[in-house]
């Protein structure tokens, strides 16, 4: 018998919000999946995640944008999009041809306008969720802003869950001192699950030059470098939420997956491993499937929380 | 798209700070146009780089392909010093290659250092196609120059350098002369600064001969998931690999 690979991450939503696994793309690093799908197809996926939109288009910030690092990368792109409109006219009649379920990633500016995206896209074919990005480091208004206070992190949410029947994901930000402050604010604001976390803030020099490599000096880091951060993330802020939380950071194996998921995480999100491995997050599908039949373990939920302080006592 | 592991035929040196690498890999070799590029992984781990590098097609033959690269960083440093019989992963054929013309044709290629790299794929198809051909090349000095022993004997082949080790001296744009007039149809490949000069030379001639450019920028994932490599067109942004590397001259110059 192989392994039953599904979860469920909006238990607490009147319609849930099924995955036939807890694999999925990280927001950023699948542009809107179209070019997945037409190459590898996307069905093998728990799910899909967008391209972070925003209410107008944006051609996102100058060169350079990427700078890699050991491990790693720091980007640098600014939410470069088509804006929420084309994603309603051309994005979405492609997803709903789809059988796999399409999280829209939302970039307000301002709590009103997380809002007012969340009612947008509400009862459009083809979308299954939002996701809430409250906290990319690469812009100069909204994102980050909102997400380093618990408080207009809980407000955003609200306006949100107030204007949609879409499940709501939170993507937090590693880049404060309490995570689980925010964790528990969002909770109590209506989300249906956390995802954690997005970049983590840094930068690199440019010694010939005497200059930060990134225009703006700061970008986000991601790939193997953050995976013990964002691994000691979820395992603080399972242990506090109810809601679901997706593990985020770093992922590029099924073993990373099997990490996160013991963790806490009831999912995966598999970001910049794809930028190395255009493969990666149908690989890492494949690769926790085999671990688990190695492991004998019959649900990948048996295993979900399994290294949580509260299962480690019992 | 294809992804496999290619084996190392030959890693040799081209010009001062060059190789010609040959590989052996069936599905990145097929279905080849010129101007296209190619994913190539420079370490042990994928960790340092973790990304590929991108490389164009200097040569396709068969099941196996050829890059021209220069010796500048991390990866290619590791790439240098592989030898016949290596493995590394690949990806490709990506992005939209070069349009060459139905009909026979006075083909100008322009490359400026290491951009001279697809240019000598293109020129293999093009006088396969039935076109003349010249290609110029510009480089900093006669020790960066690609042997003419690398071109198929009917293209004729220019050089400039820019300290004149090689003659005539200059950049290769300045050096268009009569070639300009001859050639029904302008393909270049190299640094911004020569298309941006490049530009300015043909501009004086009423754009006759749509050019198309071959970009670069620094593309960690090569088939448009990642935003990197944003070029700023004048008709918005546009990515590098995805979108491009060709581009029409006069849409971003």
């Amino acid at each position: 018998m192989p392994p039953r690979l599904e979860v469920d991450l909006a238990p607490s939503h009147k319609r849930g919000l099924a995955l036939r696994n807890p694999v999925m793309p990280a927001s950023g690093t699948f542009s809107w999946g179209l070019e997945f799908a037409k190459q590898f197809g996307v069905e093998g996926l728990g799910a899909v995640v967008s391209k972070g939109v925003t209410w107008e288009p944006r051609a996102g910030n100058r060169q350079p944008r990427v700078a890699e690092t050991p491990a790693g990368m720091l980007n640098s792109i600014g939410l470069q999009n088509i804006g929420i409109n084309a994603v309603i006219d051309e994005m979405a009649p492609a997803w709903a041809k789809w059988d796999v379920p399409v999280i829209v990633n939302i970039a307000g500016d301002t709590v009103d306008e997380f809002g007012r995206m969340a009612a947008l896209l509400d009862g459009v074919p083809g979308i299954a969720a939002l996701e809430l990005n409250i906290s990319c480091p690469n812009v100069d208004q909204g994102g980050i802003e909102i997400g380093q206070s618990a408080e207009a992190s809980a407000r955003a949410t609200r306006a949100a869950v107030r204007n949609t029947d879409l499940p709501v994901i939170v993507k937090l930000t590693p880049n404060v001192t309490d995570p689980v402050g925010l964790a528990l604010a969002v909770e109590e604001a209506g989300a249906n699950a956390i995802c954690a976390i997005n970049t983590v803030l840094g930068m690199a020099i440019d010694t010939k030059r005497r200059r930060p490599v990134l225009p703006r000096a700061r970008g986000g880091l991601s790939g193997p470098a953050i995976k013990p951060i964002a691994l000691r993330i979820v395992y603080d802020v399972a242990n506090a939420v109810r809601i679901p939380v997706i593990g985020c950071g770093g992922i590029s194996t099924g073993l990373d997956a099997v990490e996160f998921l013991m963790a806490g995480a009831s999912a995966v999100q598999v970001g910049t491993a794809t930028f190395a491995n255009p493969r990666a997050p149908l690989d890492v599908v494949d690769e926790l499937t085999a671990w688990l039949e190695r492991e004998g373990v019959a649900d990948v939920n048996e295993i979900i929380g399994c290294a949580r302080p509260a299962a480690v006592a019992g | 798209m294809n992804i496999e592991t290619a084996t190392l035929l030959s890693n040799e040196p081209a010009y001062e700070g060059a190789r010609i690498a040959w590989l052996h890999a069936p599905g990145v070799s097929a279905n080849v146009q010129p101007g296209q590029f190619v994913m190539v992984h420079c370490s042990h781990d994928g960790l340092d780089p973790m990304f590929a590098r991108a490389f164009s097609y200097y040569r396709v033959d068969g099941d196996r392909f050829a890059i021209l690269y220069n010796v500048v960083g991390k990866g290619t440093g590791w790439l240098a010093e592989r030898g016949r019989g290596d493995q590394v992963r690949v990806y490709g054929p990506l992005g939209n290659g070069l349009r060459l013309p139905d009909q026979a044709g006075n083909l100008l290629l322009i490359g400026g250092g290491v951009g001279i790299a697809p240019l000598v794929d293109t020129a293999e198809r093009a006088i396969a196609a039935g076109h003349q051909v010249v290609a110029m090349m510009g480089a900093r000095t006669a020790a960066h120059l690609l042997p003419a022993s690398a071109w198929p004997k009917e293209v004729e082949y220019v050089v400039v350098t820019e300290d004149g080790s090689a003659r005539p001296k200059g950049f290769v744009t300045e050096h268009l002369g009569q070639y300009q007039e001859w050639a029904s149809r302008v393909y270049a490949c190299g640094p911004s600064a020569m298309f941006e000069s490049l530009a300015n030379v043909l501009r004086q001639n009423g754009r006759r001969q749509r050019p198309e450019i071959l970009m670069e920028e620094n593309m960690p994932c090569g088939w448009g998931m990642c935003y990197g490599c944003a070029i700023f067109t004048k008709h918005g942004v546009r990515l590098c690999c995805k979108d491009g590397p060709r581009f029409n001259l006069f849409d971003v110059f």
